[in-house]
């Protein structure tokens, strides 16, 4: 169908712009596969930020929480077979929660406590209490002094996550093996410095206590989903009861 | 990249949607066990305590 006479030259200028063409072709066909491997990487950073929220407040909670609930387990065990008491006879096992902390204005449901503050504790669910920089003073010990505990916001069982809930007047309650303390909040931080370790103090100042007498402090972080600050509640105890046969809880807690 | 793997895993397509799927849940089950857990600590999203540090 072509015409015979000037193909030679067209041929030529075709083949070439052909040969242009292609190499420009494949230019784009390179810089299109940058373009395309690039943005396959945004997305795949992405997703894995995504995951990271998941895992952040979903999977450590329910991990959290399964060996929270298996080491509550433990204690209810150990304490209705009268293994290890608080300060009671046999080996005291420290990995081993020493009571339970029930704030109602937090929700139903009881906070194991165990010994230090380490994220390996507080990361199985449960609240611990302050070995450093400032020791807590047990209530079990009957001393004056200040049982101070921290416990997660977010993520790992969150079990401070509602402190912003309890208000003045609110009660705290610790369960042992048998006794309740019944402590009375009353006075909230609602943000302070990470460095502020004087919350701790036997007689914390800057809940205005001058004297010395059996106080809970619980120190989470705040706001929500950061670290930025310390949020800090503190109570006084008011009385203590026995527990019974059937561990009838105190009236704050019915 | 997802193109280059879904072209190099064997099998025809139903073969190779298996196979993605499970490397899929193997990146997960990696990322949640293994790296999510050590880059935690290093992110200033769960420090509870006080502290003098």
């Amino acid at each position: 169908m072509a015409a015979t006479t000037d193909t030679e030259h067209e041929d030529t200028a075709e083949r070439e712009r052909d040969a242009a063409r292609g190499r420009g072709r494949r230019a784009g066909r390179i810089a299109a596969r940058a373009v395309s491997v690039f943005g396959e990487l945004l997305i795949t950073a992405g997703l894995v930020l995504g995951l990271f929220v998941v895992y952040s407040l979903w999977w450590t909670n329910v991990v959290a929480d399964r060996a929270a609930d298996k080491q509550a387990d433990r204690v209810r065990d150990d304490w209705a077979q009268d293994r290890v008491g608080p300060d009671g006879p046999g080996a005291l096992d420290t990995r081993a929660g020493i009571g339970f902390l029930h704030v109602p204005a937090m929700g139903k449901g009881d906070i194991l406590v165990e010994k230090g503050t380490s994220m390996k504790i507080l990361n199985d669910g449960v609240a611990g209490y302050y070995t450093d920089p400032v020791k807590a003073a047990l209530p079990t010990s009957g001393k004056e002094g200040n049982f101070s505990l921290a416990a997660h916001r977010d993520g790992h069982g969150a079990k401070f996550h509602k402190i912003d809930k309890i208000d003045e007047g609110d009660p705290i309650v610790f369960e042992t093996k048998d006794t309740w303390y019944v402590y009375k909040t009353y006075a909230v931080l609602r943000e302070t410095s990470k460095f502020n370790v004087d919350v701790l103090d036997a007689v914390p100042a800057e809940s205005g206590k001058k004297k010395p007498g059996h106080y809970i402090t619980l120190t989470t972080c705040t706001p929500v989903y950061t670290s930025k600050y310390r949020y800090v509640v503190w109570g006084e105890l008011v009385r203590t009861e026995k527990v019974d046969g059937e561990r009838t809880p105190p009236a704050e807690l019915r | 990249m997802y193109g280059w793997i879904w072209r190099h895993l064997p099998g025809n397509a139903w073969v190779r949607a298996v196979l993605s799927l499970v490397l899929v849940v193997a990146v997960v089950y990696v990322l949640f066990q293994y790296v999510f857990p050590w880059a935690e600590p290093l992110l200033p999203f769960n420090d509870v305590t006080v502290d003098n540090q």
